[in-house]
């Protein structure tokens, strides 16, 4: 008995030990360039694709990765954010440009990749201009997982229906909504909850780039009368019936091909969505670049989305992430992403399944389109998130723009007075 | 004797110190922690900066905290009256009825559902042009309400679906506590004539008081840290009108990153939740009201 009373404290701190061992990592070395690499991504629906690369990685670089796909945004922020303050910081890990990534940069949380940059830009695997979105203080940050360039998809038997021509003017798309409208189908797709923002930044960047611009570095104010002007068209448009009832939670591809639309602005990766749901590129869906609001603007503004792929500068597999960014870079692993994903390969070596989507790449990198940064990388985190709640509200309920936009400027103002 | 008693005290704190160690790390430290961040500004990544009671401030100048506020007050109310209210008639109408379990056991099965699985289920019911607008529809009802779109119509339809979900629940614990009321003062006040309400009013009420107080104890409680059903079912939205307070910190603090603000909302739902509890049990359980 008297044994077993002082075994007991023995064994008590032995499980406390174990516990904190437990508590405590292993993990592979700063300076391993091969071996499993522990990546994780919001893109969680994404993570097959990803992990099909494994096979190729494998083979060119001895690198595999162990993808940890979140489909919560804020919970997959949260968990990287106070991963930094531990040894557990991702080896690699998908965020977004913009503000978002600038204060991973102020916080010097992610590794450089100017190297890296360097190198690629001279190979012609990647485009200089792709470059400015992960300049920071002139040096380089992440490499792009992804370029998405945001055009309007549309429903090809709906517009077959109703002799419908892909519009290549304002006037023609407003002319088409009309028509649609008239023909008891809805033109334009909206939610109230995160994609908020495609119509608001089509309005605004298609009727005046300088005025987008203005928006995001803080010297236009979101009540300025030329913004409630350009809210007033969308108040108009949705007092039309232009849009389908903004309370859906239906998947919107799944909305497309049902005809519940005919018409969704969004990033080049939603192909991947229309073709999950069952529909075919040139059958059953197009896409087009949208016109410009005014039409007098010398070149047309397209919104493009580039999303990087992060090594965080105190993580155990830097190295190791660093070597998969460097591949995931160039030709081969672009040509694979492309087959699994077919999103446009930023590398313009790669191959791609959906050829159109290349085209579409080099179409909008002649000089008739200007790209601009998407919104929800242009605007700063703080205004962008009571903007996408705001837009929302709007969608659900129309009515006139201006306390929408009051409850934006406060959180600008907010904003860009502590940056002062 | 002595070094015996030794023993044994030693023998059972190293039992206990594990537990006690748990509960001091994963409940008591998080929480002077976030008291610590809701005098701070910290946005997640940099270090937090000591600002005051700036964040306490802000917090009661904030429409959408105010608006969260009173939406979380019409939860409590809401609350008491649906699910409350309603199991209490349940389990009054099943009580002595042959087959009343097997009444009661279909509004039990919603409460194996999580909060976030019976925000989704109706969800997919009040979304516009969703079920109930589809059966409405084929019944000729055209013009239908936007359920979830407009306030403070969507938190009551989602009162409505937590009382689907905790009915069952409160039924059986009333149903418990019907049984549990001896037999002798009912058989008496029955023969004295009391029938129905008189019943109800006189015995039923009275005896049910200690079971009562846990059920309406509990159900303030949870109604005051509701998210996951709003989370599933509006997400807060349109804009911010159907927050409740739970859902306002979480937004704060993961969404929009300002920790310190996020803090400062979990310590002040806190000292409610806590303030509620105490002074509904105190009164509860003070002696003027003993039966």
């Amino acid at each position: 008995m008297n044994r077993t009373r002082r075994i007991a404290p023995i064994a008590s701190m032995l499980a406390a030990s174990l516990l904190l061992a437990a508590c405590s990592s292993g993990g592979a070395s700063s300076s391993q360039t091969t071996g499993t690499l522990k990546f994780v991504t919001d893109k969680g629906a994404w993570k097959p694709q990803f992990q099909s690369l494994n096979s190729v990685s494998q083979k060119d670089i001895k690198v595999s990765l162990n993808t940890t796909g979140y489909s919560d945004e804020n919970q997959y922020q949260a968990f990287v954010k106070q991963s930094f303050r531990t040894k557990q910081s991702p080896g690699l890990f998908t965020w977004s440009t913009g503000d978002s990534l600038k204060q991973l940069v102020d916080q010097k949380l992610v590794a450089d990749t100017s190297a890296i940059w360097k190198q690629e830009i001279a190979n012609g695997n990647v485009s200089k201009d792709l470059e400015k979105y992960y300049t920071f203080g002139g040096k380089q940050y992440c490499v792009p997982m992804n370029i998405a360039y945001w055009v309007m998809y549309y429903n090809k038997k709906i517009f077959d229906k109703y002799d419908i021509k892909t519009p290549t003017t304002w006037a023609e798309l407003m002319s088409d909504a009309a028509k649609l409208k008239k023909n008891g189908v809805t033109p334009f797709y909206q939610t109230t909850t995160l994609f908020t923002f495609p119509w608001f930044e089509t309005l605004v960047a298609g009727t005046d780039p300088a005025l987008y611009q203005g928006l995001s570095t803080g010297k236009v104010k979101y009540t300025d009368p030329r913004i409630v002007a350009i809210m007033n068209v969308w108040l108009d448009q949705e007092k039309k019936g232009w849009f389908n009832n903004a309370g859906t939670t239906t998947d919107p591809a799944q909305m497309l091909k049902q005809g519940d639309m005919a018409m969704i602005n969004f990033g080049t990766f939603f192909g991947a969505s229309l073709e999950g749901v069952g529909m075919k590129p040139g059958s059953d869906y197009g896409y087009f670049v949208i016109p410009a609001v005014n039409s007098s603007l010398t070149k047309t503004p397209v919104p493009v989305e580039t999303g990087p792929m992060c090594v965080a500068s105190s993580s155990k597999q830097k190295d190791l992430g660093l070597a998969y960014s460097k591949w995931w870079m160039e030709s081969n692993a672009q040509s694979a992403w492309g087959a699994a994903r077919g999103d446009v390969p930023f590398n313009p070596k790669a191959t791609v399944k959906d050829a159109s989507l290349k085209t579409l790449g080099t179409t909008v990198a002649s000089g008739k389109y200007e790209l601009v940064p998407r919104y929800f990388e242009a605007a700063p985190t703080p205004i962008l998130n009571v903007a996408l709640e705001e837009f929302g509200a709007f969608a659900a309920n129309p009515g006139d723009p201006k306390p929408f936009l009051s409850k934006i400027q406060t959180a600008a103002d907010t904003y860009w007075a502590s940056k002062k | 004797m002595t070094v015996k008693k030794d023993h044994y005290r030693w023998a059972a704190r190293s039992f206990v110190a594990p537990g006690v160690l748990l509960v001091a790390v994963v409940l008591y430290l998080p929480l002077l922690w976030t008291v610590f961040l809701s005098f701070t500004s910290y946005d997640g990544l940099s270090s937090p900066k000591w600002i005051g009671a700036a964040n306490y401030l802000q917090m009661f100048q904030d429409p959408d905290f105010l608006n969260s506020m009173s939406n979380t007050l019409l939860w409590v109310v809401g609350t008491l009256v649906v699910p409350v209210g309603l199991g209490l008639v349940l389990a009054l109408l099943t009580f002595n009825l042959k087959g009343g379990v097997w009444l009661r056991l279909p509004f039990l099965i919603p409460y194996g559902i999580s909060g976030i699985g019976v925000g989704l289920i109706w969800s997919f019911v009040l979304q516009n042009n969703g079920a109930l607008d589809q059966a409405l529809h084929f019944f000729g009802v055209v013009d239908n309400p936007r359920w979830l779109l407009d306030a403070p119509l969507n938190t009551v339809v989602m009162i409505v679906a937590a009382a689907w979900q905790g009915v069952g629940v409160n039924a059986l614990l009333f149903s418990i506590g019907l049984q549990s009321i001896p037999k002798e003062p009912l058989e008496a006040a029955r023969l004295d004539g009391a029938r129905g309400f008189r019943l109800f009013g006189s015995i039923l009420w009275p005896m049910l008081r200690p079971l009562t107080t846990v059920v309406i104890g509990l159900s303030i409680v949870a109604s005051l840290k509701t998210f996951d059903i709003v989370l599933g079912m509006t997400k807060g939205g349109p804009g911010r009108v159907s927050e409740t307070l739970a859902l306002t910190m979480y937004k704060d603090t993961f969404v929009n990153s300002q920790y310190g603000l996020g803090s400062a909302i979990a310590v002040f739902l806190t000292v409610v939740t806590l303030l509620a509890a105490i002074l509904y049990l105190r009164e509860q359980l003070s002696k003027k009201n003993e039966f």
